[in-house]
């Protein structure tokens, strides 16, 4: 095949870097060789992609719903009777030797039982928390891994944990190895978006969506719910839509004609994103207007939901944030991640937890249903975690009054994923009698993340990145798939 | 059955017994390809030191040695490589479709087992292997292998300029580059690109010394100026500019990861960070020689009666993200800093990812895990203080600033004074003028309430206006720089860190360096960081050199001569011209490590000078362009994209160095990070240069991050250059930019008010520094009559749906609104953003 004529056919040109842009690289020998022909100088990026899947794919797609600070997977979806029976007793001394913990004075702690009342659900009879009433009628589509554990007992090294497989700032998040993996599916809109509904903030901030040595391209794009959803998507005021669309056209001219003259390719490329954006300024803010929700789906996510009871604005933002990741996913996103925070109980546990569970028990069942009557659950992998769970001590941190809460526990936690090729309606793992440790089928970070690039048909000892000499890979080097967690596979 | 390596049946003429690596290497290599061809034609015997020996010791020994033994396997020598690897023997003598070393060389489908993730043998030296051990595998007593050398580690020996070569017209030979670049187009065929015009090199040296494009004046009186000297005269006007310390002390801060806070949860400010990154743009327009530049840097605090400005230059180390969340294990963190230096100071000055021997031996280079820690253990007796930095323009700053509030406080007083009761005694007043002395942000109100008549009118309002006042105070500088200081106390001791984890202490270690690498020397008994530096820099090692001269060329033509510029090791790039690389890292050392001496060298070059264009020459269009036949042609740098339109626009503010700025930020962005603050730069200050902007770890500027600016995480060497729809959309709606095309819009409608097509070569020239050729600006026109067709539509609309509009606005707000519109669109042309 002759590069020349690949760069010059404007209409493979098109096609190819259309799969190029936001952040990408699918696929294929065109994308390939044009990559390699703006690489042949190395003076134009263009990371060259990792080929195809590695084995067929169960998931294309990924909402990750990530709930920041850490939820207490004992009042919500690991029933510990004998942690109520054992309440306000101290825990053996052999026990606690080796442990670390962010603010837990060892000496006094005791451990504190759940006021939580669990039940059955469903066919499969999975025991969920009364808090989350919503959840408790899709359990048959969820599998709940109750045997999550990992080492960070702080938020942000956790959260990076659980977003890059690394506790160190500077790594790619996994929506950004997928993306570098698989290349984009969306015409116009970035292929990793964010949404965040937050109180004071994310801990690590754009760090929880970067590229880290990965190409910039790869980040994940933070959208706005309301408004003009990307910055800088709506033209400066005083330029109109023709006004706009005209200068467009004298640009790429402009460009054409360079092109013409020296003949580098990256012009091409240049004319190419500006046709891209300028078709993201007229598509994406379609994104955002629900009008043509119907109302049931709207009242169904609890978009209109009152915010009598709240003055933040975080029941109908969450609520809008799932109806988006929806959205975004039929409109060909590949990676949406959903930011909930805080769930960082050290204190007032009970009606801290009462009020995340109101906020998103409620959006996120409706998510699932949606997905799945229309089809698309399928080929959509949902995610609900956070970096960490809590401890089944209660928190005396030194200057507490009283105890009201948990401290960071990452040693055994809950997380929960459906769709995307999942096996939903069982529970993996277990955890010991107060849900101290694992007891039955641990599953670590790491081999989260190899199952997740596993549904993704991605094997994750091949997907790497070389940097600073080193072949990198989002587990690092351990990680094993969990077989258990995948639809007919044994 | 092994019989064959054990007791070798010939022992074919004479050779030394152990051949040293290096001869091999040069000897066997070209040889090679001939005698393979023979072989495969015709039937002469194989002889293993001669035909087997280069193959093994190429593509086999860099992992298959003694030292590494990957997969348990040595092809060093003859007993080693008949003990075979973990999956048993790899050579069955005189049977060689039985033996797995065939089995792993023989390439299906473009790709073998063996060498892992490099290109397969050739077909020649398969046979060869085939034919070699099918003959009975013989192997020369005592003859040993050596693994290769890798050509980073080679001694440098300065090389001669290519004398066999003349120069031409289009590719005169202005001095020993050009030489060796003349030598390289003649052996690969290539033919040079003509020189660059005179409004493109000038564009050209002005973006790569400075960073900011030549205004047009300059433009014009360059390309009209045919002074033999010119150029030269020109480079040595940019090189003295302070700019020039502002663009290539950004490469630097790229490489020490620099940044205003310091990452992780919380990411606090460090307020006086700006303080080393002054110095690095001092020390670069002093051209403080890079040896010393890099001495001060990581053992400034180690000389001899070190000045203040070299006890701020060890801030470099300082740089590193710090994780400051409560409750973390502080010890843990404290170690990644320590590994993130050694791993920094490995790239940056042998480019060498050492950071690959944290938890085990380099895989790929010969550096143990032991030699790393011995590394750490340089650092790891440094302890992180604040220096007092006083400059001049922070005290003007202040003294301004109470020039301001002093009369406004003392006014205030006078005010007081009407309150105080009568008759007080001197105790009294001497408690008042304490409290009220303004030292504190505070009034101490309750030791002196009672000493005034607070019922009489006004006492709230006095009160209140006073302590606003003292909020309002200027504080005095107090700025801290961060920085190194040889720890006396409680001196670490370092250990191998088993695995890499911190807490599992193996063997003890002292400082020291690779062996692989010329001997430390040290002052005392316990060597320290200043040996560590003056080791860099002694004249027989071999890596710094190469490894710094490859910086300074990738900033000149977009890409090293060695593309990995922080991996010169096995798993690195190769250097496209060795011969020339070699010459010149020789060179600096000759220059006395004159960075600027360097630049000057090659900028004046030829090579430098070609034109970028990809079809400079129509017939090698198609040919890569790693021997630099031509220019190379890229988008600048995030930080240059916008000082581009700061500096069109005239809105540009020059002032050098000090505090950080912050330009407006959209709250949605700011508001994901925890707590930030963004209070927007006041006046001319939000115009400061890219370079200056606050970069905020959690929270850095997106501008700078869509056109790739580094996340400051880990030292960057090499920036990604993307082109994305992001970046289109920034460039054409962000509102800095779009305020840049107003203002320059304004001015030209101001110089050319009846004439847009004078405009238009004005716009062109500013942005750039050229005019237009015809046919551009006709399509400019073209945009503009019908710019001004839909804005008059538009403002039409608006006239009737405002009353008493100014008709003297409405007719002209048509014609500024398209000389707007039309400086957008130039502003947005590829040209604009790259340099050629």
């Amino acid at each position: 095949m002759s590069l020349t004529k690949t760069i010059y056919d404007p209409d493979e040109l098109a096609a190819l870097n259309r799969r190029r842009f936001f952040a990408t690289g699918a696929s294929g020998l065109g994308t390939l060789a044009l990559a390699s022909l703006l690489n042949e100088d190395g003076v134009c990026s263009a990371a060259v992609p990792p080929q195809i899947a590695h084995f067929a794919p169960r998931a294309k797609r990924c909402i990750y719903l990530f709930m920041e600070g850490g939820p207490s997977q004992m009042d919500l979806f690991d029933p510990k009777p004998k942690l109520n029976e054992l309440d306000g007793q101290s825990m053996p001394e052999s026990i606690l030797r080796e442990i670390k913990f962010a603010f837990i004075q060892k000496d006094s702690a005791r451990l504190m039982g759940s006021p939580r009342t669990f039940r059955r659900y469903g066919e499969c009879g999975m025991h969920l928390s009364d808090l989350l009433p919503h959840l408790s009628s899709c359990v048959d589509d969820i599998a709940l891994v109750r045997s999550m554990h990992g080492e960070q007992f702080n938020h942000l090294p956790g959260q990076l944990m659980m977003l890059s497989g690394s506790a160190l700032q500077g790594w790619p998040t996994l929506g950004s190895w997928l993306n570098y993996g698989l290349g984009s599916e969306s015409n116009n809109l970035p292929s990793y978006v964010v949404l965040a509904t937050l109180g004071r903030g994310l801990p690590g901030g754009a760090s929880s969506w970067s590229s880290g040595f990965l190409p910039s391209q790869y980040a994940g794009t933070l959208f706005r719910n309301q408004g003009s959803p990307v910055l800088n998507l709506a033209n400066p005021p005083g330029i109109s839509r023709p006004v706009q669309a005209r200068s467009l056209q004298a640009i790429n001219d402009l460009n054409r004609l360079r092109l013409n003259v020296v003949g580098n390719p990256e012009v091409a490329s240049r004319i190419q994103a500006y046709e891209l954006a300028f078709r993201m300024q007229q598509t994406a803010p379609e994104l955002l207007d629900l009008s043509g929700e119907s109302m049931m789906t709207l009242d169904e996510y609890g978009v209109t939901r009152e915010e009598a009871s709240d003055k933040s604005g975080f029941f109908g933002s969450y609520a809008r944030n799932c109806l988006l990741a929806r959205r975004m996913i039929e409109r060909g996103v590949r990676f949406v991640t959903l930011f909930l925070s805080t769930w960082d109980h050290h204190s007032n546990l009970d009606n801290g937890l009462k009020r995340n569970t109101q906020i998103s028990d409620q959006p996120v069942a409706a998510l699932l249903k949606d997905l799945k009557r229309r089809g698309l659950l399928d080929e959509t992998l949902v995610v609900w975690g956070g970096e960490f769970g809590r401890t089944p001590l209660g928190e005396n941190r030194a200057n507490y009054k009283k105890i009201t809460g948990r401290d960071h526990h990452p040693y055994s936690f809950s997380m929960w994923l459906a769709g995307g090729g999942v096996k939903g309606g069982q529970v993996i793992g277990e955890t010991d009698e107060i849900g101290w440790s694992v007891a039955k089928d641990p599953v670590h970070v790491h081999d989260m993340h190899a199952t997740i690039l596993h549904l993704f048909g991605l094997d994750h000892k091949r997907l790497t990145y070389r940097f600073q000499g080193r072949d990198f890979r989002l587990t690092d080097v351990s990680g094993n798939v969990v077989k258990q967690l995948v639809e007919n596979l044994s | 059955m092994r019989n064959s390596f054990k007791n070798p049946q010939r022992v074919i003429g004479c050779f030394a017994l152990v051949v040293p690596g290096r001869s091999l290497l040069f000897t066997f290599a070209p040889g090679c390809l001939l005698v393979c061809c023979r072989l495969l034609c015709g039937s002469e015997p194989v002889d293993f030191q001669r035909d087997v020996g280069p193959i093994l010791q190429q593509r086999c020994l860099s992992c298959h040695n003694d030292r590494d033994h990957r997969g348990g396997l040595s092809l060093q020598s003859a007993e080693m490589a008949g003990r075979g690897g973990e999956s048993g023997a790899v050579i069955e003598p005189g049977d060689a479709e039985s033996s797995y070393l065939l089995d792993a060389v023989i390439p299906s489908g473009g790709m073998a087992e063996m060498p892992k993730g490099e290109a397969p043998l050739g077909i020649a030296e398969v046979e060869t292997i085939r034919r070699w051990i099918a003959s009975g595998a013989v192997w020369p007593t005592g003859l040993e292998l050596e693994p290769p050398v890798l050509w980073s580690l080679r001694p440098l020996i300065r090389p001669d300029v290519p004398a066999d070569i003349a120069g031409t017209a289009e590719f005169p030979l202005r001095n020993s580059i050009d030489s060796f670049a003349a030598a390289r187009y003649r052996d690969a065929e290539l033919q040079s690109a003509p020189q660059a015009d005179r409004s493109t090199l000038i564009r050209r040296l002005y973006l790569d010394i400075t960073g900011l494009p030549p205004s047009p004046v300059a433009v014009e009186a360059f390309v009209a100026n045919d002074h033999p000297t010119a150029y030269e005269h020109l480079v040595d006007k940019l090189l003295e500019s302070p700019h020039y310390g502002e663009r290539w002390g950004r490469y630097w801060l790229d490489l020490a990861r620099y940044a205003d806070s310091e990452g992780y949860l919380g990411d606090n400010l460090r307020p006086h960070a700006w303080v080393y990154r002054e110095w690095v743009i001092d020390a670069i327009n002093r051209d403080l020689p890079f040896d010393q530049f890099s001495l001060e840097q990581l053992a400034g605090d180690l000389l001899e009666k070190p000045t203040l400005e070299q006890r701020i230059a060890t801030g470099f180390h300082r740089n590193t993200l710090r994780n400051t969340e409560a409750g973390v294990d502080l010890e843990l963190y404290r170690t990644k800093e320590i590994i993130d230096r050694v791993n920094t100071t490995g790239m940056v000055w042998l480019g060498l990812t050492l950071g690959c021997a944290e938890c085990h031996d380099h895989k790929n280079d010969p550096i143990s895990q032991t030699e790393f820690y011995r590394l750490f253990a340089f650092f790891n007796n440094a302890d992180e203080v604040g220096i007092s930095v006083n400059r001049p323009w922070e005290t003007a700053e202040y003294e301004q600033g109470m020039l301001f509030w002093q009369p406004a406080w003392d006014d205030i007083l006078s005010q007081l004074g009407n309150y105080e009761q009568q008759e007080l005694s001197d105790d009294q007043r001497s408690a008042i003028a304490k409290a009220l002395a303004g030292d504190s942000k505070l009034v101490d109100w309750k030791s002196i309430v009672d000493l005034y008549q607070t019922k009489k009118p006004g006492w709230d309002d006095v009160k209140k206006k006073l302590d606003a006042c003292l909020t309002s105070k200027p504080a005095a500088p107090a700025t801290k720089s961060r920085a190194f200081a040889k720890r006396i106390n409680d001196r670490r001791d370092t250990f191998v860190h088993i695995r890499g984890i911190y807490s599992r202490h193996g063997e003890k270690v002292q400082p020291d360096t690779p062996a692989m690498l010329p001997d430390l020397i040290h002052r005392a008994e316990q060597p320290d960081r200043l040996d560590l530096a003056r080791w860099l820099f002694h004249k027989d090692n071999p890596l710094t050199g190469r490894v710094s001269v490859n910086q300074i060329w990738q900033r000149l033509f977009g890409q090293g001569l060695v593309s990995t510029p922080n991996d010169f090791g096995n798993k690195g790039a190769r250097p496209t011209h060795p011969q020339l690389l070699d010459w010149l890292a020789t060179e600096y050392r000759r220059l006395g490590w004159s960075r600027k001496a360097m630049i000057r060298l090659i900028v004046k070059s030829s090579m430098y000078r070609l034109a970028s264009a990809k079809n400079s020459v129509p017939t090698q269009q198609n040919v890569n362009n790693l021997l630099l036949w031509r220019q190379n042609s890229y988008r600048v740098d995030a930080e240059i994209v916008r000082d581009l339109h700061l500096s069109a626009s005239g809105l540009l503010d020059r002032t050098i160095g000090r505090r950080g700025v912050r330009p407006p930020l959209p709250d949605f962005v700011a508001e994901v990070g925890r707590s930030v603050k963004w209070p927007v730069s006041k006046g001319s200050e939000r115009y400061r240069r890219g370079m200056y902007i606050l970069f905020k770890r959690t929270v850095p500027f997106p501008m700078l991050m869509t056109f790739d600016a580094p996340d400051s995480a880990i030292s960057c060497s090499q920036r990604e250059r993307s082109n994305t729809p992001l970046q289109a959309l920034t460039l054409l709606n962000d509102p800095e930019f779009y305020e840049c095309a107003r203002i320059l819009a304004s001015s030209m409608i101001e110089q050319h008010p009846n004439d847009p097509s004078a405009a238009i070569d004005g716009i062109y020239l500013t942005c750039l520094g050229r005019r237009p050729v015809d046919q551009e600006r006709s399509f400019l026109m073209s945009a503009w009559r019908d710019l001004m067709r839909i804005n008059k539509i538009e403002s039409l609309t608006a006239k009737s749906t405002v009353e008493n509009v100014d008709e003297e606005i409405l007719s002209e707000q048509p014609r500024l609104a398209s000389m707007i519109a039309v400086t957008r669109i130039v502003m947005n042309l590829d040209e604009f953003i790259t340099r050629d």
